[in-house]
């Protein structure tokens, strides 16, 4: 599979811009980190990639194909081949864990086989790859249990799962680390560097600085654009200033009301913003 | 933090402060209420008036009738007002599903040309409008339009109460199906499954308790308009009681009454327990 390109591409809300002629290429296999601050755009900018959001203008272009301009069949021949994962898990929460894994490929079966399974029952036969998969996250006893029922920790490793399954060329990983623990955070990055090892290209959108910098590229987005792209080395204090300071004008804002007339606080919430977006590395 | 130990420490009101908005809503309030009492002749001295007369009503009522031939009666009448409510939800659930699938307004649109966005519209606007003239005609009007096409009994009234219940049904269930989380439907679209396999998996399995919880109510719903519809001679235990009403015969008047209360309570009870376990 070729590698992704968005070209000059706008993605507004409303009239409120959340993209704003963003250019950027990605070869295939590579691993790439995207930070920003809340709001800057990075979700935006991976829903442009599945085409779940529409486009002011620009091209986008995912395995050498326009992913605008493709008509329905083609697109979801194309999705298939992009495995997403989420911040907020993104799975369904009233079916069974083997089952959200399995869902990794219902694109591949057609629509009469889908009703087939659909009323063959939860527990008609998970296929072999489901169950490796979930003995590969650990979770190959919770096949038949609600996905509802499991820890945030584990429904992401379930989603994890479900790309062990699809094996995708693409992986869009939306903020995966954020809601869980830090054994999580390295067992499903460990996961997701394996797949990319494998030849998939990883698209990381992350809070985390210091995880970040782990990747061999980082790209930021400040209000909608690119504000920095290259390797970690190069993503020195001030150009985080520079990415994170609609933050740290807000952090101001906040001490300006003048409720929390703390300084001792405030010097603290700006420490915090500097270990990036007040999340703390894991 | 330290705060004056003088400051008062309010938490805010609810109720807003007076503004030409608030007073002129007050005013329509009161306005149309005043109209409203003077268009019905609303008059509360003369409902105390009628007092002498209901009170004879309904005591003539008692005893109750409990001689055998009435309870048979009885039970009758509310098997069949049972059968009848069962039976329109079920075959009302059944009607409105299809119709609200395709009366549930489609988000996976993005990057869809102009024509086949139009094309989406087509079904959706053709359901919605079966659906809002099942439901805006008020079941007794669909029992006399069945009674006078088929008769007098207990058929026209299922079918009153089946048509009825999909109208009201379908559009709850669409607006489920719209109302669950979107994202996890989105995931399943962004690898590759189609509107009917991201609706098969995604979006339905979110919507089936909420869709078994109103099929529950509008049941609830049924059985109470089942005894009405009687009235226009579509069967049910409300054909007793007219028919009671008018031979003056009071006692089986409360007897058919206090049973089709019981009933009614009972499912609702049953219904209201069903439910809460559903949302739990």
């Amino acid at each position: 599979m070729r590698g992704i390109s968005l070209r000059d591409v706008s993605v507004g809300f409303d009239g409120v811009a959340a993209l704003s002629s963003v250019t950027l290429g990605v070869e295939a296999g590579e691993q790439l980190a995207v930070i920003g601050a809340s709001g800057a755009g990075k979700s935006t900018l991976f829903r442009a990639l599945t085409r779940n959001v529409p486009l002011g203008g620009g091209l986008v272009t995912v395995a050498g194909e326009d992913l605008y301009a493709l008509s329905r069949r083609r697109l979801n021949e194309l999705r298939r081949r992009i495995g997403t994962i989420y911040q907020a898990y993104n799975l369904i929460p009233q079916l069974p864990a083997g089952v959200n894994v399995s869902l990794g490929v219902v694109g591949g079966l057609g629509s009469l086989r889908a009703l087939r399974t659909f009323f063959a029952g939860p527990d008609a036969g998970l296929s072999q790859k489901v169950r490796a998969a979930l003995e590969e996250i650990g979770l190959g006893d919770k096949a038949g249990v609600r996905t509802a029922d499991l820890s945030g920790g584990q429904q992401q490793r379930v989603a994890v799962a479900r790309l062990l399954v699809q094996r995708p060329d693409v992986i869009l990983a939306d903020e995966p680390f954020a809601a869980v623990d830090p054994v999580t955070t390295e067992r499903v990055l460990e996961t997701l560097l394996h797949l990319n090892r494998e030849g998939a290209t990883l698209l990381v959108n992350l809070h985390d600085v210091e995880i970040a910098r782990r990747f061999p590229r980082v790209v930021a987005l400040r209000e909608g654009r690119v504000a920095f792209d290259g390797p970690p080395e190069r993503l020195t204090e001030d150009e985080l200033t520079t990415i994170y300071a609609g933050d740290r004008k807000e952090a101001r804002a906040g001490a300006d009301t003048g409720l929390p007339h703390d300084r001792s606080g405030i010097e603290r919430s700006m420490r915090l913003l500097e270990g990036r977006d007040g999340v703390s590395s894991h | 933090m330290a705060f004056p130990r003088t400051e008062h420490q309010g938490i805010g009101g609810v109720v807003p402060r007076f503004s030409w908005k608030s007073s002129i809503a007050v005013l329509v309030v009161l306005g149309l209420t005043g109209y409203s009492v003077a268009g019905t002749d609303f008059d509360v001295l003369e409902l105390l008036a009628g007092a002498g007369p209901a009170e004879r009503f309904v005591s003539e009522m008692f005893p109750p009738d409990l001689s055998a031939s009435t309870l048979q009666a009885t039970g009758t009448g509310i098997l069949e007002t049972f059968q009848m409510s069962y039976l329109g939800a079920m075959i009302g659930a059944a009607v409105a599903f299809p119709l609200s699938v395709l009366g549930t307004q489609e988000i996976a649109t993005v990057g869809a040309s102009r024509g086949e966005r139009l094309l989406r519209s087509v079904p959706y606007h053709l359901s919605r409008f079966v659906l809002n003239v099942f439901r805006s005609v008020p079941d007794i009007l669909w029992a006399l339009v069945f009674v006078v096409a088929l008769g007098l009994g207990p058929f026209p009234g299922t079918l009153a109460l089946a048509v009825h219940s999909a109208g009201v049904l379908g559009k709850l269930y669409s607006e489920t199906l719209e109302a669950v989380p979107a994202r996890p439907v989105e995931a399943l679209t962004a690898t590759g499954a189609s509107d009917f396999q991201a609706f098969l998996f995604g979006r339905l399995p979110q919507a089936i308790s909420g869709f078994i919880s109103l099929t529950l109510y509008q049941w609830e719903c049924n059985i109470r308009s089942a005894t009405i519809l009687g009235f226009v001679g579509a069967g049910g235990i409300g054909q007793e009681i007219l028919i009671s009403m008018n031979l003056f015969d009071y006692p089986k008047v409360a007897t058919l009454v206090g049973a089709t209360i019981i009933v009614v309570l009972l499912v609702d009870r049953f219904s209201a327990a069903m439910r809460k376990r559903l949302a739990y």
